[in-house]
């Protein structure tokens, strides 16, 4: 039996005696009425108080949530039952009826009925919709308290202190009730006859059950929710289960154990137990079946009088003398752990199950685990070990304990483990395939076992550790409620230490890199070394977390999936209606676990993260990418962005002008500020536009500014600045329109135009300033007329002294005609790829997406790779015994056989007594050997070009494994036959396999073709071939894909060297010359389109023979290679010229030089002389590559494969 | 107690030792340790020396020295320095003149390395063999046996070690060893053991990635071989197991290998890799030379 310590409470609320609850079936809300007269309505899972109900008068005794409407129900000591809207927070409607306290109220199932249960000793039924009575039970001859439907069938039941329990069928009430619509005559008159006998009280509900049992009054009775039980408690401290029939009930069996009033109880709505509460403030779990005490919670002060249970989930609330409680029976985090992709997982029954990421499939059940811990308990924590395919389980019960079984290869049904190691712990991990933890709290120890369950060392972990987490290899992370410690096994101390509060999980990154400790209310993210990278705070309940293969964290809280990057940016990815526990992310799906531990597939939108991550990366194509193709915008990534100081990149997802005009000038990107400034066109923008311009030194757009503005003297001046005189003077001339004298005497200053100044003030009637400014600048003339004008002389005036005359610099620079050196914009890469290059990258961007996709195909093959090869591995251990002792009879063998000690021979002489095949020899060093059987098999004699080729196997064949200080290192022999420890099977790794020489050679040779790099390709070819020869063939398949490979090789060997033979007859003009040169010249071009070699390569060799043919004006062979062409098909162009040429041909059909190839007669090509081998004559071949030759080659080496 | 089980003194730099970390057994700080500790923690800082390149200077700290621990030592530096002979005499001397040396698990294991080191396998075995509990002398024996490509009985050796000595490093190391000999499942429990030390921060080392590639290249991993050994080379570029392992994979992938050839030459002229090509290379030529003298005939 367990102590309250294991009770898992979810909410608590303070108020005065809570006497009825009500969960909402669908929100996170449970109804409290007090005694007080007050009704609360809570959100227990932000643990806030939503709104507050007072209108009854004295205690509220029963409350109750309506299932589909926005309603809810309660009756009070003050005899009145009223009906709620919680929308609108008012009370709709009193029903008064009842003479004495209401006790309890609940809602029918699907009829618009409300039950209560009253001290007048009376059950009623009223509708709510027409607010009327329908129906009153008599019957209990003490207070009723409690009565409730069933939750199916017509039927009451109703507990009373006259110690009885009462089951009463309604059916005559539903019937009565019911819509008239589809009744037939008969049924109305039997109505209305019911009717009738309804006048006197007795057919709409009668009594069907009387239950007695209790020794004292009853205080609560339920219904189960599928079965036909009842449960009761009541003031006999017993709670007590009845079973009915259709005919009878029963009692069935007491559960003994409140030592005070029962005053609640309930079935478990999913699982066989039974809950009750009572005045000795015990809430209590029996098991249903066995009628035994599963748990006990305990509480210090509080007398429990009233339990519920939510309907659909796991959650149950209880009322006591200080408030409500929430509380869990059992933690429904499913214990699961990841490895590659493939996660495990316990389902609610125990079972070990798998989920496959890839294929999204689930296995059927590998293990059935019903025995670990009791009954009850779900286990906690599994750990899995992929070496050894074995999982470890731990669970609360029995104060701790834990399992190791292995996992069969495949489920096939519920099984039982065929043995298992267990032992006590509160926490059990996996720290290496061998190895793992136990943690003891109550002992405060570790121990470290080996897989047989012996501890190979035991120590004292760091002062109040509560759990254990892996800590990256060799390592344990120890959990103390205040901190983290890394503590080195091997060393047996903490070598590091983070003070962080209350983690409950860790979560190791795919890499291995970081982990995330989650606790209540905090994730931290540390390193492997446990340094702190970042923390965030969250104010709802943060259950699990994952990681993203790219670094980034998700985790779900208990309504929102959100994600942290390492640098703590975080936010929201989408809401959650249920509580689930990642376990995984794979693109757009999250893969979690909910509450029922079933697995789930989540489409998320990582968009954002992934920006993000791009950003804070400075992964700019991938950025690029992202918004190219995905629709990224809102306020949130535009002030992230803001915020993080990349406004140029913000203005790429802004629309909005305003915004834009401000990102662009915080970017300082003029280009988009002017083009946003144009359209929106406001004098604000154009000032704050000049006055950044001017900042960046970029005056032409500073000029516009000052025009769009009007800033005539601002314009003057910086045309001044600038030296643009010719500007300048439309200025003054604009001045001048204007009648604006201060500007066009400004303007004339600038330009020093004398002339000008005087002539405006004469305009003006300054005459005395005109005069001086003409005086001052020594225009006498000007002086004269100023004189004339006025009337006066010389003499008249008295001038004070002059200076020199004020004329201003000449511009030295036309800085007009250019910017100022402009300040470096922030031009990011990003910028200009958006700017500029948008499709050069988008192409190339492509390829790279491609790329990557074809990698991670790689890696999936691989880890596919990885998981055969374990899978092979775990076969071999459940053979390890026999394998054992095979070896050892084996040893005894070789005892006798060969001397005591003494060296025995090398893995590589095996592979040569393993193998028939050359290249294993060639592996194992043994050169003569192979060379002998290549020579058997293919005759082959001259070795010297496969050199290279037998240096390659054997260089492949080992590796040296550094061992024992101070010497040599070991040396280990690679295989091919991964799996194989048969030393009579095993064989040497080759390396070039033909896999791979079909897939890189053949193609490299292939583009040397099409290159017209002939010579390197018949190097190609040539190694082809060589390594073809020394290569091991396994399969059928193989094989001919060997023969494919050596015929298509040998033919462009062929090919190649014919053609070079050709190149190398001279230069054209030389083979023009010589007669019996042009012959041979045009005889090798037409046997060069003679080996069978892939089509688009014919085709050059047909153009190639074409050409040669028209140049030397054999225009029938032409025409010949023409039609051979365009039978082919192809590339247009080609097809193009071989039309042409043909057309050009058909004119006149005849060859100027006569040459030996017949177009019409079969023919092989000698691979020695280049000369035709006609069909019938009889021919050489080359043993391995096919090679024909005229017959007088026989017993020389073959040039193709030498 | 013995010193290097997993309550005593001497483990962490006893481990520390075996793991390659010779850094950091040269840096241990052998001051508090208990009288009877000191020597032998000397004699290991003292081969992690010689292993590090230091003989010359081991050799002139150890010169004159009467322990026959020490004396060991002297001939293992003088083996590293190339003087095989001189060595191989000093241990002879040392066994011939001192009958207890003989049966000093220390002595034991240095001479017989040095004895190992310069062909001397039967000399050595039977050096080791008078080993009373000893993992040091089980590795060594393991070794030699795999050398001699006696498979069978490095396993039997394993095995008996792995009876009295479950947990400890050198027999997790010496399983692994013959796990890459035997194949088939091996490998893969070979690789974890590698794996586990290569890498954890505190107990990785150049030696340790290497063989991790090692288990990785056998396994046909050569993704992952390649990043280990890319990773050993990281911390030690001229570390010439690490080359000679990655021109070995490099010819596995098909890659070109001149410029790994070259570097392995520079980093270790002598490396067995090269000598044995060597030697192949002019048996090819020999052996090639026979077939063309019969087709010419």
């Amino acid at each position: 039996m367990n102590s309250s310590s294991g009770m898992l409470t979810k909410f608590e609320s303070k108020s005065s005696r809570a006497k009825g609850i009500a969960f909402h079936p669908k929100r996170p809300w449970i109804l409290v009425s007090l005694h007080s007269s007050t009704i609360q309505l809570w959100d227990y899972r932000m643990g806030t108080l939503i709104d507050r109900f007072e209108e009854h008068d004295g205690p509220v005794r029963g409350i109750d949530f309506h299932k589909t409407q926005p309603l809810f129900v309660s009756g009070g000591d003050d005899y009145k039952i009223k009906v709620w809207s919680y929308q609108t927070r008012r009370c709709l409607f009193t029903l008064n009826g009842h003479l004495d306290y209401v006790r309890t109220v609940f809602f029918h199932h699907e009829l618009p009925w409300i039950v209560s249960a009253s001290d007048d000793q009376t059950i009623r039924i009223w509708n709510w919709q027409n607010r009327s009575l329908l129906c009153t039970m008599t019957g209990h001859n003490h207070y009723a308290m409690c009565a409730q439907f069933h939750p199916k069938e017509d039927l009451v039941v109703s507990a009373s202190l006259d110690q009885t329990v009462r089951v009463w069928d309604i059916s005559g009430l539903r019937k009565k009730h019911s819509a008239p619509t589809s009744m037939s005559f008969e049924d109305q008159m039997s109505r209305r006859d019911a009717n009738q006998t309804d006048m006197f009280g007795n057919t709409d509900a009668v009594v069907k059950f009387v239950l007695e049992g209790h020794d004292r009054g009853v205080n609560w009775v339920a219904f189960h929710p599928t079965m036909p039980l009842i449960v009761s408690a009541g003031d006999d401290r017993l709670i007590k289960l009845w079973r009915m029939s259709e005919t009878k009930a029963w009692e069935v069996d007491t559960c003994r154990g409140h030592f005070q009033n029962a005053s609640g109880c309930l079935f478990h709505p999913h699982q066989d137990l039974i809950l009750s509460a009572g005045e000795d403030k015990t809430i209590r779990v029996w098991d249903l079946n066995k009628r035994t005490a599963v748990h006990t919670f305990k509480r210090e002060n509080d007398r429990f009088w009233v339990i519920a249970a939510h309907p659909e989930i796991n959650l149950f609330a209880a009322g006591h003398d200080n408030g409500v409680m929430v509380f869990k029976l059992e933690r429904e985090r499913p214990a699961a752990a990841v490895y590659q992709n493939t996660l495990f997982y316990l389902t609610k029954d125990k079972c070990v199950k798998s989920y496959d990421f890839q294929k999204n499939v689930e296995s059927p059940t590998l293990l059935s685990l019903k025995k670990l811990g009791s009954p009850w308990v779900p286990p906690r924590t599994l750990s899995y070990n992929p070496a050894e395919r074995s999982v470890l389980v731990t669970s609360p019960a029995d104060g701790g304990t834990y399992e190791l079984v292995n996992l069969p290869r495949d489920g096939s049904g519920a099984i039982e483990p065929s043995e298992s190691k267990r032992g006590q712990g509160n926490s059990a991990i996996f720290v290496a395939r061998n190895r793992f933890a136990v943690l003891n709290t109550s002992t405060q120890t570790i121990d470290i076992k080996d897989l047989s369950n012996n501890t190979t060392r035991s120590f004292k972990p760091p002062h109040g550790t509560t759990d254990i987490y892996f800590g990256g290899t060799g390592n344990l992370l120890i959990i103390t409620p205040t901190a983290v410690h890394l503590y080195d096994i091997q060393q047996k101390k903490t070598t590091a230490e983070l003070a962080v509060n209350g983690v409950k999980y860790v979560i190791w990154s795919n890499d291995g890199l970081y982990a995330a400790l989650l606790s209540k209310h905090n994730v931290t993210i540390v390193t492997k070394t446990l340094e702190q990278v970042s923390t965030l705070h969250e104010t709802i309940r943060i259950k699990s977390a994952t990681w993203d293969d790219a670094g980034v964290l998700l985790y779900s809280t208990l309504n929102h999936v959100k994600y942290t990057l390492l640098n703590g940016d975080n936010g929201i990815v989408r809401t959650l209606d249920q509580t689930v526990y990642l376990v995984r992310v794979k693109g757009r799906n999250v893969y979690c676990l909910d509450r029922a531990a079933k697995p789930r597939i989540l489409q998320i939108d990582p968009t954002e993260y992934r920006f993000k991550l791009a950003l804070v990366k400075r992964n700019y194509e991938e950025m690029l990418h992202i918004i190219q193709t995905s629709s990224l915008v809102g306020q949130s990534i535009i002030a992230y962005l803001q915020k993080k100081g990349y406004p140029e990149i913000a203005l790429q997802f802004v629309q909005d002008p305003a915004t834009r005009f401000e990102l662009a000038i915080e970017c300082g990107n003029l280009d988009v500020a002017v083009e946003v400034a144009k359209q929106l066109d406001r004098p604000k923008l154009w000032t704050r536009l000049s006055t950044e311009a001017l900042a960046h030194g970029n005056h032409s757009i500073v000029e516009m500014c000052y025009q769009k503005l009007k800033h005539f003297d601002k314009l003057s001046f910086l045309y001044l600045t600038t030296g643009d005189n010719t500007k300048l003077s439309r200025m003054a001339k604009i001045a001048e329109h204007r009648g604006d004298f201060t500007s066009r005497f400004q303007n004339a200053l600038y330009l020093g135009d004398v002339e000008d100044r005087i002539q405006m003030f004469k305009e003006i009637d300054l005459y005395p300033l005109a005069y001086m400014t003409a005086k001052a600048n020594g225009l006498e003339e000007e002086c004269q007329s100023i004189l004339e004008a006025t009337g006066l002389s010389e003499d008249q005036i008295s001038l004070p002294s002059f200076g020199e005359p004020l004329t201003p610099p000449k511009p030295v620079v036309p800085t007009f005609q250019a910017n100022w050196p402009t300040k470096a914009t922030s031009q990011s890469f990003f910028e200009k790829a958006l700017l500029g290059q948008m499709e050069g990258l988008s192409l190339e961007e492509e390829p790279a997406a491609a790329n990557g996709e074809a990698e991670e195909d790689g890696a999936t093959k691989r880890d596919a790779l990885g998981e055969a090869e374990e899978e092979e591995d775990a076969a071999g251990w459940d053979m390890g015994e026999d394998i054992v002792a095979e070896v050892d009879e084996g040893f005894v063998n070789v005892e006798s056989g060969e001397s005591g000690a003494g060296p025995a021979s090398s893995e590589a002489d095996l592979w040569a007594r393993n193998s028939p095949l050359a290249v294993d020899h060639v592996a194992g060093g043994s050169f003569e050997t192979a060379m002998q059987l290549l020579n058997r098999q293919v005759g082959a004699v001259n070795f010297a070009p496969l050199k290279p080729r037998f240096l390659e196997v054997y260089q492949a064949s080992k590796t040296y494994l550094p061992a024992s200080p101070g010497l040599p290192p070991l040396i280990n022999y690679v295989r091919r036959t991964v799996e194989e420890s048969d030393p009579r099977k095993v064989l040497p790794i080759i390396p070039r396999d033909l896999e791979y020489l079909a897939s890189h050679d053949l193609q490299r040779g292939y583009d040397l073709m099409k290159g017209n790099k002939l010579e390197d390709g018949l190097k190609v070819f040539k190694g082809i071939l060589h390594a073809v020869l020394v290569n091991a063939v396994g399969s059928a398949g193989e094989v001919a894909e060997a023969k494919k490979l050596i015929a298509s090789a040998s033919e462009y060997t062929v090919a190649m060297s014919i053609e070079l033979e050709r190149r190398a007859l001279g230069p054209v003009d030389v083979v023009n010359r010589d007669p019996k040169l042009l012959k041979r010249s045009l005889e090798l071009s037409a046997y060069f389109t003679i080996p069978k070699i892939e089509v688009p390569h014919r085709q050059l060799t047909l153009l190639n023979a074409l050409n040669c043919a028209m140049r030397a004006k054999n225009y029938n062979s032409a025409l010949s290679f023409a039609n051979r062409m365009l039978a082919n098909g192809g590339a247009s162009k080609l097809l193009e010229t071989a039309r042409r040429t043909k057309a050009q041909c058909e004119r006149n059909p005849h060859d100027a030089v006569e040459i030996e190839f017949d177009q019409f007669a079969e023919f092989e090509i000698c691979a020695a002389s280049h000369t035709p081998i006609y069909s019938g004559t009889a021919y050489e071949e080359c043993a391995f590559d096919g090679a024909k030759y005229h017959t007088k080659y026989k017993g020389t080496v073959c040039v193709v494969c030498e | 107690m013995d010193p290097y089980s997993a309550e005593g003194e001497l483990i962490n730099i006893h481990n520390h030792f075996h793991q390659g970390q010779y850094q950091e057994v040269v840096d241990f700080d052998v001051s508090s340790l208990s009288p009877e500790n000191a020597l032998p923690a000397q004699v290991l800082q003292l081969r992690a020396r010689i292993a590090l390149g230091q003989a010359e200077d081991v050799l002139a700290e150890v010169k004159g020295a009467a322990e026959p621990e020490l004396i060991a030592v002297r001939a293992l530096a003088l083996r590293a320095l190339g003087r095989d002979e001189e060595a191989v005499k000093t241990v002879e001397d040392l066994l011939a003149g001192n009958a207890d040396a003989a049966d000093n698990a220390t002595v034991q294991v240095v001479a017989g390395t040095v004895l190992q080191a310069a062909g001397n396998s039967e000399e050595a075995l039977a050096l080791l063999g008078r080993h009373q509990g000893s993992l040091d002398a089980v590795a060594l024996i393991v070794q030699i046996h795999l050398q001699q490509n006696r498979n069978d009985l490095a396993v039997k050796e394993v095995a008996a070690a792995r009876r009295w000595a479950q947990d400890s490093l050198l027999v997790n190391l010496a399983e692994s060893w013959v796990g890459l000999r035997l194949g088939g499942e091996r490998y893969q429990q070979a690789f974890y053991v590698f794996e586990e030390l290569a890498q954890a921060p505190a107990t990785s080392s150049v030696r340790s990635l290497v063989a991790q590639a090692v288990a990785e290249l056998h396994l046909g991993r050569t993704e992952e071989a390649q990043a280990a050994l890319d990773q050993a080379l990281k911390k030690e570029p001229g570390y010439a197991e690490a080359i000679a392992n990655l021109l070995v994979l490099s010819v596995i992938t098909g890659n070109g290998v001149d410029e790994l050839t070259a570097s392995l030459r520079k980093a270790d002229e002598k490396h067995p890799f090269l000598v044995d090509l060597a030697e192949k290379s002019e048996l090819f030529d020999k052996a090639a030379t026979k077939f063309k003298a019969k087709v010419a005939a």
